[in-house]
């Protein structure tokens, strides 16, 4: 009988609602779904490609909600499928609250509270949005798939303050919290996954200036990143050389910056996107007691819009491990060194060849808008080199220098 | 004569074919001004500017990406792109730090759509009839 009555009340309760607008009216909802096939020549990417690989979905949902008229709420789901990177286990995005702290026609600040999106370059908030990518795949040479966690997104807070000129828009944030770091930052920094584990107990700090210059004809972005990231070495991580590794518990410190320049016109988008990398090694020792990274990565793009549902695009990137040392001569060199010592001892250890060091590589796609929710893309990447694949899917002494890839997916959005 | 008639009606057909794709920015009556700059507009239908200065809410109204009536909107009123105002939709939608509008499918849901909400704006091509409906045309100054 209760639970008649209960029912009752909520049938009413609702029939109350759909007179008026109910709270719930007003929660905006999107999501999108996307499939990806990849075919590589050689070496591996997103799952077993050289045999064709469908190990690259992405599925997401998000909802904003307008609680209070100066306080908004955002979430956002993601699941993501790729290769050995990812399994697909859906996690938060993000999760903030919007906290506006002033807003007039020529200024609005506010605050992002919780799990934001970092700002990096112009792609990284949106990252894993394929309508919002310029292409299949964002350039893996400054939004590296293989470190994707670290840089991501972070907990904590931003600050924000949007200024309107009638020249353009400036877009400014500051923002600290704690970086997320995975087994994907640890073969990404450390080449393995090792006994120990990454601690992120350290405060991360980013920043963004945008200049979108005349509704964004011109789009002038200044992008960093500076995080550090504890290893605790454990077990066998501290057997010394030859036998182990030989780590001890130390710190990485690694600052990402990005310098991005963007020309939009009807039929033509010119993008040029730097990033200059830093990582420093302090006490961990072993193989890692030389290898301070100075990184560089940029591409160029052209992209045309044949009319408002096609476009086709070209793309040249390039990255180098070490600005100092071009296409790691030095460092294979000195591997080849090594390994002929270890011999010596008795053990075999293949050196990491040069191809480890840097990318280089042409792409060209095409992207069709079947209609506003649905969209296909298809490119070809001739590459050169295989810094942008992960050791996690490759030997990395085994990696074939030169290498095709094709791609191909269909997204959905709603 | 016939060949001068022909050519006059062509003139005709071509002056009155450019007045149909003038686009007006539309907002409920009870906003009480007339003008509004671009970089405030271009902000609102960025959905950057979050309410009006007596502090009503702005709701933002668009036809389709595809709507030929969006596509001149955005380059004469704007002089924006379609592809543009999408991109910093997405962007906003999909990060989480702000949202996009509103999209109908007709001018007339627009019409009534903006003569329905006290903090709407939207726009319109000037041929459209927007008699009898609580709207009133802003004009765009520099």
């Amino acid at each position: 009988m209760r639970a008649y009555l209960f029912m009752a009340c909520l049938v009413s309760s609702s029939f109350a609602y759909a007179e008026n607008k109910s709270w719930y009216d007003d929660i905006l909802i999107h999501g999108f779904i996307s499939q990806s096939f990849i075919n590589t020549s050689d070496n591996q990417f997103f799952g077993n490609s050289e045999n064709g690989s469908f190990d690259f979905s992405e599925l997401g949902i998000n909802a904003s909600y307008q609680l209070l008229p100066r306080v908004r709420l955002a979430a956002g789901l993601l699941s993501r499928q790729a290769g050995a990177f990812d399994n697909g286990s859906p996690r938060f995005d993000y999760a903030l609250a919007d906290i506006r702290l002033f807003s007039n026609q020529h200024v609005s600040s506010g605050i992002y509270l919780g799990r934001v999106k970092n700002e990096i370059g112009l792609y990284n908030s949106t990252r894993d949005v394929p309508q919002t990518r310029d292409g299949l795949f964002l350039p893996q040479v400054i939004y590296f798939d293989k470190v994707r966690n670290a840089l991501i997104s972070s907990d904590g807070l931003v600050i924000y303050n949007n200024i309107y000129f009638d020249n353009g828009t400036l877009l400014m944030q500051a923002s600290t919290g704690y970086p997320l770091a995975d087994k994907n930052v640890e073969y990404a920094y450390m080449g393995n996954d090792w006994q120990g584990n990454l601690q992120n107990d350290h405060l991360a700090f980013s920043g963004m200036l945008r200049y979108e210059q005349n509704g964004g004809q011109w789009i002038y972005s200044l992008t960093g990143s500076s995080f550090k990231i504890d290893f605790d070495a454990k077990g066998s991580d501290t057997i010394a050389a030859p036998i182990g590794p030989g780590f001890n518990s130390g710190t990485m410190k690694v600052d990402y910056t990005v310098l991005s320049l963007q020309y939009n016109a009807e039929k033509w988008q010119l993008t040029g996107e730097v990033a200059f990398e830093n990582v420093n090694y302090n006490d961990i020792g072993g193989p890692l007691a030389e290898m301070d990274i100075n990184s560089i990565g940029y591409y160029l793009q052209a992209s045309y819009n044949i009319n408002t549902r096609w476009q086709t695009f070209l793309r040249f990137e390039e990255f180098q491990l070490n600005k100092h040392d071009w296409d790691g001569k030095k460092a294979a060199r000195n591997n080849i060194k090594v390994s002929q010592q270890l011999a010596g001892l008795g053990i075999n250890r293949a050196p990491i060849p040069a191809q480890e060091y840097y990318s280089r590589s042409w792409v060209i796609g095409t992207r069709w808008l079947i209609d506003q929710r649905f969209m296909l893309r298809a490119e070809y990447h001739k590459v050169h080199g295989a810094a942008t694949l992960s050791p996690r899917e490759n030997e990395v002494s085994s990696t074939t220098p030169k290498w095709d890839m094709f791609a191909l997916s269909l997204s959905y959005r709603f | 004569m016939i060949l001068k008639r022909k050519l006059l009606i062509a003139v005709v057909l071509l002056v009155s074919s450019q007045s149909v794709f003038a686009e007006e920015i539309i907002v409920n009556a009870e906003r009480q001004f007339d003008k509004l700059t671009k970089t405030t507009v271009r902000a609102m239908f960025a959905m950057r500017i979050h309410q009006w200065s007596d502090g009503t809410p702005v709701t933002v109204y668009v036809l389709k990406d595809n709507n030929p009536i969006h596509i001149t909107f955005c380059k004469t009123l704007l002089g924006m792109f379609p592809y543009q105002l999408r991109k910093i939709w997405d962007r906003q939608i999909f990060s989480g730090t702000g949202v996009g509008p509103i999209q109908l499918n007709t001018e007339k849901e627009m019409i009534q759509a903006i003569a329905d909400n006290k903090g709407a704006i939207g726009y319109i091509s000037s041929t459209a009839d927007t008699n009898s409906h609580s709207i009133s045309t802003v004009e765009v100054i520099k």
